[in-house]
């Protein structure tokens, strides 16, 4: 191989410009995931269908099709369905927040129905009411467990937002791309991408496994 | 106040099955006297684990009533009813579990007082101070801040048990509270619970352990196929069985070969 690097022909600047683009869809996409996930999975544990239903099928939508796939529908079907249209930047938050609410949603389901049965008679032989045991055993236990999972589908949505750079979203992707075809520089330029993908998600996925050991610590 | 002959607890033709099939109590009737310590013992499967669970209101059932002070708290008219639990009534009952179920994100106190503070209504500084002198009497006075993972298995029964007390019960419910603990633990949770007893707790207690059913109980039921076989003091159902199924049962678990 004669190929010789030249990394000085790549400009961060653009790079940290979409970086930043790339963060507010991260952080976006997360608020609605992290807190409607949570609604959403009390009405996907629903005794009645009506409300259970309606709620699986949305799930599942997001789990069993592919994000990129999402991604485009939005971008055309929504404007053309509902005759709203909205900046790309926007759908791209409501397309990854709705995708993360989904798997947010299963990850706080999971975590609640895996508090042990022992923990809520133990609840009611204390004389806890329904909505006391709720608060005071089954949350503080499932939220804690659902953590390390919430912090995982985030950081996976940071690293599917990558996806938006398709539909015209100017985030790290598309900065790499444009700038690959700028300078002729793809390797090193997408090098520097992954790069830049790896220096965030790393961290936050060593503090997950942390927590995961903490955890099984705790309640072994 | 109960004169002494009234029972403190009545169990009247209790039903209860788990699905079409399996019937788990079939026609239970036991009447057990205020400061009466009642060890229930049998085999697997005969119903003895289910009842301490309708007593604390635990489990649906199909007929049948409890009372408790002479109060009917727990009742259905059928197996199509509603189980009627009253919960006020329920409230004079603690209950240890065989997997201690303390709560793992609180502390060893923050475990014993948020019943009391949240139940009651009582002050937070009023419970801190009972449930510390609780621990104090248990031997566990050091661990008031610990968290459940850190505590031995013992350690743990001991706390539950602490726990329960924060809520002054009447009755005591300990369904086999020492069959998941390692055999050098044993002791020291039957220690406490032999403590209540001196202080004469009313208490059912379920346990496979038979020494220390004969050291603890004023009365031995002995339970199978969801009715009880024999009733009596312990000298009796553990020492002399009439029954030949207490006998057969009492046998193996002493591994005594005729």
């Amino acid at each position: 191989m004669n190929y010789t690097f030249d990394f000085n022909a790549v400009s961060l600047g653009p790079l940290i410009e979409g970086l930043v683009v790339t963060v507010q869809l991260t952080i976006a996409a997360n608020l609605i995931g992290v807190i409607l996930g949570f609604p959403l999975a009390l009405l996907l544990m629903s005794r009645l269908a009506v409300i259970r239903w309606p709620a699986t099928l949305f799930v599942e939508f997001f789990r069993c099709t592919p994000a990129i796939v999402q991604i485009v529908w939005f971008f055309y079907c929504v404007p053309m369905l509902f005759n709203v249209f909205l900046g790309s930047v926007t759908m791209g938050i409501l397309a990854l927040g709705l995708n993360l609410m989904a798997f947010n949603a299963e990850a706080y389901r999971a975590a609640i129905q895996a508090v042990p049965r022992e923990q809520i008679d133990a609840g009611i032989a204390l004389g806890l009411n329904p909505l006391q045991r709720v608060f005071h055993i089954v949350l503080p236990s499932a939220l804690r467990a659902s953590v390390p999972v919430l912090l995982t589908n985030g950081i996976v949505i940071f690293q599917q937002s990558a996806l938006v750079a398709i539909v015209a979203v100017q985030d790290l992707m598309y900065q790499a791309k444009t700038l690959a075809t700028e300078t002729y520089r793809p390797i090193e330029t997408f090098t520097i991408a992954a790069l830049i993908y790896f220096a965030v998600s790393f961290p936050v996925s060593q503090v997950v496994g942390w927590l995961e050991r903490r955890r099984q610590i705790l309640t072994s | 106040m109960t004169s002494a002959s009234a029972p403190l607890v009545a169990i009247r033709a209790l039903h209860k099955s788990y699905g079409p099939h399996i019937q788990v109590l079939k026609g239970l009737d036991i009447e057990m006297k205020p400061g009466e310590r009642v060890v229930v013992i049998g085999p697997s499967g005969g119903g003895k684990s289910t009842l301490l669970r309708v007593m604390m209101g635990l489990e649906k059932i199909d007929s049948g009533a409890v009372t408790f002070g002479g109060k009917p708290y727990i009742s259905s008219a059928g197996p199509d009813a509603k189980t009627v639990i009253d919960t006020e009534v329920r409230r004079s009952i603690g209950m240890v579990f065989q997997h201690y179920t303390l709560f793992p994100h609180l502390s060893v106190i923050q475990n014993l007082v948020l019943a009391p503070c949240k139940v009651r209504g009582e002050k937070k500084a009023s419970a801190m101070r009972r449930a510390q002198a609780l621990l104090e009497r248990f031997g566990l006075g050091a661990k008031a801040n610990a968290f459940p993972a850190q505590l031995s298995g013992g350690q743990k029964q001991r706390v539950a048990i602490a726990r329960a007390l924060m809520l002054d019960p009447k009755l005591m419910l300990f369904d086999e509270v020492t069959s998941a603990l390692d055999p050098e633990l044993v002791a020291e949770v039957e220690q406490v619970i032999l403590q209540l007893a001196n202080q004469n707790m009313p208490m059912m207690i379920v346990t496979h352990d038979m020494w220390f059913a004969r050291n603890i109980a004023s009365r031995v039921i002995f339970c199978a196929g969801g009715v009880v076989v024999e009733d009596g003091p312990p000298e009796q159902v553990l020492g002399a069985p009439r029954e030949e199924r207490t006998r057969e049962f009492i046998d193996r678990v002493f591994h005594i070969k005729q």
